[in-house]
């Protein structure tokens, strides 16, 4: 059988499957930018059977929310069904049994993996007051934006049910594995950029400087502590984050009023 | 410094494309340090947006849209920081405090919208049921150009129409009270790392965070590159064990199951 979808059509919905978040909304969250996604394909594959057009729209309208990267992979996936027409049921269950795992798996790929490291290095960029950090910050997002929405689209049109659902299997490895990477980064964050010292004037019993225990405790103590203290708060005692926010400006601002930092 | 109207309406066209991104995440140039950098140079101070961009950047590097809660707004902290320290002449730290009730306005936004698109859904619904994917692309349009334009409204308002006001109101400000802002600045930073941590950290990995933290300090190297290179050597390991710890426990089972059958 000729395919209806050349390879011009799968990059196009690359393109529109950047999209994938607009119009989110508590209701369905991403379901319309979703749909959006595919719906140039699904007309070339029913060309002007409306009745075909809309089941094949309304399939994926209903709840949604994975990561806007992975979701070109289930979009490529989807088309390809819908073309080769195989049950809406099928669609439909692949669908919602994916996106889950697929938003595990992006999540800790991309914003928990790879903002963190490339913000760090463009970050120590632009604090040293070089272009170069927020330059390379957008050159890294826009190719990896393009390449990998062509690459997930492709891999979901071609690879077919059976590769896609071996990564939805070893989605939990991969997690893990970007997890640790994750954590490890986070961990060398703390010590670059959480500044919390007090001044070399704050001693006690006459000449011994508080910072000075500190640092020959362990180099960076405090801030490490400080980040605990923060996650106890939000983890163990449900603080949301604007308060958490709140909270730290007041405490900076009363140990400034004391004169202690 | 002031603001004119010129580097206002720059300053509120940035946002509009800015926020057009901030809906799709796609380009992350909603991202703090892409967002100071722009009105560093509208401005006329890259400097400053370079500085301000930075120190924003890594505070609200955790406070990411997750599972659909929106948190306070990453493209209104980057803007406000780099601007509050142009205006009111203050150091960027102190700056980045000072921006936090502007990022709880775009934050108010993004609620906004995705409450008001439920309502956009019904007549989308019908579109779809007549097959007319045009209704719904217009649809989609409409409300990703609202939420750019309600952005950059917000964000002129701000920047321009209530600059005076707001440089009078932090120069009122007493000495401890700026420096109180300063010292948040710099443990603001914190809120963000802990907030990554408490979706990433797991009882198994904690060994991996202590082993990053000790690196950092002893190599006191300017960038985390090296530690995301050894990080990154010690996920592989890990990953490949997991997948052979798969395949033991499959043959394992397979071969189970066949002794099973003999004894039969």
């Amino acid at each position: 059988m000729e395919s209806k979808i050349t390879k011009k059509d799968l990059h196009n919905m690359a393109i529109r499957s950047m999209a994938e978040q607009c119009c989110f909304s508590f209701e369905r969250m991403q379901a319309v930018g979703f749909c959006y996604g595919m719906t140039k394909c699904f007309r070339k594959i029913h060309g002007d059977n409306n009745k075909e057009m809309a089941e094949a729209m309304a399939n994926n309208m209903d709840f949604i929310n994975t990561e806007p990267h992975m979701a070109a992979i289930l979009q490529g996936l989807i088309v390809s069904m819908e073309e080769r027409g195989q049950e809406r049921s099928l669609i439909h269950g692949l669908k919602t049994g994916l996106f889950g795992p697929l938003a595990g798996l992006g999540d800790a790929i991309w914003w928990y993996t790879a903002m963190p490291i490339i913000a760090s290095i463009c970050c120590s960029l632009a604090s040293q007051n070089s272009v170069l950090g927020p330059i390379l910050y957008i050159l890294f997002w826009a190719v990896t934006a393009v390449v990998s929405r062509i690459w997930f689209v492709n891999l979901g049109y071609k690879a077919g049910v059976s590769s896609i659902k071996f990564i939805g299997d070893n989605a939990g490895a991969l997690t893990k594995a970007a997890g640790i990477l994750g954590v490890m980064v986070v961990g060398g964050l703390i010590p670059s950029y959480v500044s919390f010292a007090f001044p070399e004037t704050l001693v006690v019993a006459g000449s011994v400087s508080i910072q000075g225990i500190f640092d020959s405790i362990m180099p960076n103590i405090l801030p490490l502590g400080f980040v605990f203290l923060l996650y106890w708060l939000f983890k163990k005692k449900n603080v949301n984050t604007i308060k958490l926010i709140l909270l730290v400006i007041a405490i900076s601002i009363l140990l400034s009023f004391l004169g202690i930092m | 410094m002031q603001i004119t109207l010129i580097q206002g309406l720059l300053i509120a066209l940035v946002v509009f494309i800015c926020a057009a991104d901030k809906h799709m995440e796609t380009f992350m140039w909603f991202r703090p340090l892409v967002v100071a950098f722009f009105t560093g140079i509208i401005l006329g101070d890259i400097s400053l947006g370079l500085k301000a961009g930075a120190i924003a950047e890594l505070s609200y590097l955790g406070l990411l849209t997750v599972g659909g809660t929106v948190p306070p707004d990453p493209l209104f902290a980057g803007l406000m920081t780099t601007v509050l320290a142009y205006t009111t002449g203050c150091d960027v730290n102190t700056a980045l405090g000072l921006a936090v009730p502007f990022a709880l306005i775009g934050q108010w936004i993004g609620t906004g919208t995705n409450t008001f698109y439920a309502g956009f859904l019904p007549s989308i619904d019908r579109d779809v049921a007549e097959g007319n994917e045009k209704g719904l692309e217009k649809k989609m349009y409409i409300g990703w150009f609202l939420y750019s334009f309600l952005f950059a409204v917000a964000a002129f308002l701000s920047v321009y129409a209530f600059q005076s006001g707001i440089s009078a109101f932090v120069n009122a400000f007493p000495e401890w009270l700026v420096h109180g802002f300063e010292v948040a600045g710099g443990l603001m930073p914190a809120v963000g790392l802990a907030l990554l941590l408490v979706v990433m950290l797991k009882k198994e990995n904690v060994a991996f965070l202590l082993a990053g933290f000790v690196i950092m300090v002893i190599a006191n190297c300017a960038n985390i590159l090296p530690v995301a290179i050894i990080a990154g050597c010690i996920a592989f390991v890990g990953f490949n064990r997991d997948i052979q710890i798969a395949k033991l426990q499959e043959s394992a089972t397979a071969s189970g199951e066949g002794e099973f059958e003999d004894g039969i």
